[in-house]
């Protein structure tokens, strides 16, 4: 890929030059000014903002800066300059861009000759940030230790030699990146974030006999960590990202149990990461009864009805350790529950949960009737 | 089966420090090579459930005072570039692993950045995904001749086709289903180990020629498992799944397959049962074989990992087999019993007859249109037994709608209505017998059905 690097140039020119408006009037200096400063500012996840700093001479009166960056994606629109060494005597007068010309010039009135520190500021695609977890759970998978890595891709077209890269958590920190580099940094490190762990049997997504199937029919497993003091965390909000989980196998070793990837996790919310299937929890749904009752207005011209229903769901642990499996229900419309074994959490109008104990090679049986009110016929 | 030596194309190096060399992208010149230690140790978890296998390599580095660059290469490998990772075994408070470059326009190359107090040697474990090595689970049953018991014995088939040798590796195998995003072998043939920004589907290389180009032979294999010992198997629960350690270290080149016994179980009681059901299985009977993965079935040490089962039959007293069929099973948990399907059956007769069919109770509007009507089906059911041996049936009827009435008359057996719109009739036959019962429907219909 041809690339060219992001230059400005500053010309001197006399009046003359200026009433032409051709390319050539932008003449490139042999003495670029250097960058001194460049920050990569990777904060906002769908734009890579980049800030650099350079010394410009000015002379008295009128000046035109020429910026161009052929080969790298920069939002024309997006192109700022800061004068920083005297704001107040100096300033930008106009931009221009040239046609067929991926450049800029920027016209700058000065009261003296000296130089001048600028700020030019950009949106910058092709380069952006990820982030990865690498999770490491104990051998009892009571705690885990949460190591956050940053991915850097520059695909920009632009080399960045020493830049400060900012995020909106952790410190800034310098490093150089070239194009067509990827570069994975250890940014953020937790220890002993406790994990709850967390079985769901969802109704509305599960084969309810799993015993007639051909295939194997897994309970999905969570773990759920929170992202806030007590958890050793809570520092700030946690980016998105793919999460792979270890667990320490008791013998100086680990094994993968599992990756998934993570929403955004602010302060004091709940981190979830699927990890995989539990084969050793099985859940068989019967329904027992499904019958339409109270026919209205008479039973042979029924306009609307209610409805019946019996459910027994029956929870089998194969493991040897007691666990709680999450028994989501969906009732559609309207509807009372009639007759219930266990107490149950509305999560909204139509979904309940039932937060079931299994014991250790133990079995529940849970049966549950409702009602479904005024449906129409 | 002849195999020429490979180097292998795994290599690991340390760079001095000199940056300069680094600058162009193509000058990974292995000029400045400091040492290539070869591996240790290595250990591979190799996952049933995903075509993944967790590698974990030792390998003493020599270190010097202040920066390191390591150079790590995989080309022609099925690694994932994004799994690597590298971990002093110790001085770990003395040496920081800063950032992994993946250096532009070159793939199958990594640089790590490390900062380092210490000189010298150090241990170092790197671990990482690779794709290409498989292992799965198979069984071969034996009934005895009278159907009553059998001999299982479960194997494990390791296969190596990851284009790498592994050469005394710990080999560990994960019974379990993970939850994956990518598959590893489609990340490991990414051109940029983490893709673009904004790109939909990632840059991926053309397949791997290796891929394809070795394919076990079976005779080999079964050879080479002969002449070995057989290794014992370390089983364990970790998580939602079970980790097996084969005892000491295996070689696994690239290309070949390894065949491990897994247990052996003798005088398993197993039951016969033959199960009708029109809506799953059609119009004939189905055979099972019933045993359970627990004590009082000689097993129930570690749950079944999910294979095939081939299932023969001793005939006569020298031990002469028959084939029975082979059907997979499901992973089975300790504690559960097992219904291995062998396929339909024409040695248990199963069938329903309609006999009688009335309707009444008609309810109408509007003079003309009918809103609900009552049926009453009788069917009569004759089951029979066409074996030596006695046979249990298990029948099920699926009834339509949900408002109806049921009586049975006859030989029924045991009966049971499983949910709303199922009962089950389960018939003892002993051998060449013959059985049958009538059920009647009553069924409400439409209208009728709102009571």
């Amino acid at each position: 890929m041809k690339r060219w690097p992001i230059v400005p140039c500053a010309a001197v020119f006399a009046a003359a030059l200026l009433a032409s408006p051709a390319v050539e009037a932008r003449t490139k200096l042999a003495a670029l000014p250097e960058r001194e400063a460049n920050l990569v500012r990777l904060d906002n996840p769908s734009a890579t903002l980049v800030e650099e700093e350079r010394v410009l001479t000015l002379q008295e009166g009128e000046n035109l800066v020429d910026f161009s960056w052929r080969g790298v994606r920069v939002d024309p629109d997006s192109i700022r300059i800061a004068l920083l060494s005297h704001p107040d005597k100096a300033n930008l007068l106009s931009v221009s861009y040239p046609p067929n010309e991926a450049a800029l010039t920027w016209r700058i009135h000065s009261n003296g000759a000296w130089e001048e520190r600028v700020r030019i500021s950009y949106l910058l695609a092709d380069i952006d940030r990820l982030v990865t977890y690498k999770a490491l759970a104990t051998r009892d998978e009571k705690a885990l230790d949460l190591d956050a890595f940053l991915v850097l891709r520059n695909f920009s077209g632009e080399d960045f030699e020493a830049a400060t890269v900012s995020l909106d958590q952790g410190d800034p920190f310098a490093g150089k990146i070239a194009h067509e580099e990827t570069r994975q940094l250890h940014f953020l490190s937790f220890k002993g974030v406790p994990i709850r762990k967390v079985f769901t049997w969802d109704s509305g997504k599960i084969p309810w006999e799993p015993k007639r199937l051909d295939r194997n029919v897994g309970i999905p497993v969570c773990y759920v960590i929170r992202n806030d003091k007590a958890s050793s965390m809570g520092m700030s909000g946690l980016w998105e990202g793919k999460t792979r989980v270890f667990q320490d196998d008791g013998h100086g070793t680990t094994i993968f149990l599992g990756e998934d990837r993570v929403g955004k996790t602010p302060v004091g919310e709940e981190m979830k990461i699927y990890i995989g299937d539990s084969r050793d929890i099985s859940v068989t749904q019967l329904k027992k009864r499904d019958l339409r009752i109270n026919p209205r207005p008479s039973a042979s011209r029924v306009v609307l009805y209610d409805t019946d229903e019996a459910i027994t769901a029956r929870l089998e642990n194969f493991k040897d350790q007691a666990v709680t499996v999450d028994l989501v229900e969906h009732i559609p419309g309207e509807w009372d529950m009639e007759k219930t074994d266990l107490a149950y959490e509305k999560t909204d109008a139509n979904t309940i949960v039932f937060h079931v104990m299994l014991p250790a090679k133990g079995k529940v049986e849970l049966e549950f009737a409702y009602h479904r009110r005024n449906i129409r016929n | 089966m002849s195999k020429t030596k490979r180097m292998p194309a795994f290599t690991f190096f340390a760079l001095s420090l000199l940056a300069a060399c680094l600058a162009a992208g193509q000058v990974f010149a292995k000029v400045d090579l400091v040492t290539l230690p070869a591996r240790d140790k290595v250990q591979l978890t190799i996952y049933n459930s995903a075509d993944l296998t967790l590698a974990r390599d030792t390998r003493s580095l020599t270190l010097r005072k202040g920066r390191n660059r390591l150079q790590f290469s995989w080309a022609n490998t099925l690694i994932d570039p994004t799994s690597l990772e590298m971990l002093p075994l110790s001085e770990s408070r003395g040496i920081l692993v800063r950032s992994l470059e993946y250096p532009p326009r070159v793939t199958g190359l990594g640089i790590w950045n490390l900062d380092s107090q210490v000189q010298g040697k150090v241990p170092f474990e790197i671990t990482y995904f690779t794709s290409g090595i498989s292992w799965r689970a198979y069984y071969l049953a034996t009934l005895a001749s009278d159907e009553s018991t059998m001999r299982l014995e479960g194997y494990v088939r390791v296969n190596n086709n990851s284009g790498e040798d592994y050469e005394n590796a710990e080999t560990r195998l994960i019974v379990g289903k993970i939850n994956l995003l990518d598959r590893i072998a489609e990340l490991a043939r990414r051109q940029e180990p983490y893709g673009r920004p904004g790109a939909v589907s990632p840059g991926v290389l053309p397949q791997p020629a290796y891929a394809a180009k070795y394919r076990m032979e079976e005779a080999a294999v079964g050879a080479k498992a002969a002449m070995e010992a057989p290794k014992e198997i370390r089983k364990e629960g970790l998580s939602e799944y079970f980790l097996y350690t084969i005892e000491g270290t295996e070689d696994v080149p690239d290309g070949w397959g390894k065949r491990l016994v897994s247990f052996a179980a003798d005088t398993v009681p197993v039951r016969n049962l033959y199960r009708y059901e029109e809506e799953k299985y059609g119009q004939s009977s189905v055979r099972f074989l019933l045993f359970a993965n627990d004590k009082e079935h000689r097993l129930g040490k570690e749950p079944i990992p999910d294979g095939l089962v081939k299932v023969f039959r001793r005939v006569d007293k020298e031990g002469r087999l028959s084939y029975v069929g082979a059907q997979d099973i499901k992973y089975v948990p300790k504690g559960e019993e097992v219904n291995l399907n062998l396929g339909s059956s024409d040695q248990v007769l199963v069938k329903p007859v309609l006999m009688e069919f009335t309707t009444d109770n008609y309810e109408w509007r509007d003079t003309h249109v009918i809103t609900g009507w009552d049926e009453h089906r009788t069917v009569r059911v004759e089951v029979a037994n066409y074996r030596d041996i006695p046979a249990k049936v298990e029948i099920r009827r699926n009834f339509p709608g949900n408002a109806w009435t049921l009586s049975n008359k006859g030989d029924y057996g045991a009966y049971e209505k499983v949910d709303a719109d199922t009962v089950q009739y389960v018939i003892e036959l002993p051998a060449h017998a013959r059985k049958a019962f009538t059920y009647k429907l009553d069924l409400r219909t439409g209208s009728r059905a709102h009571r």
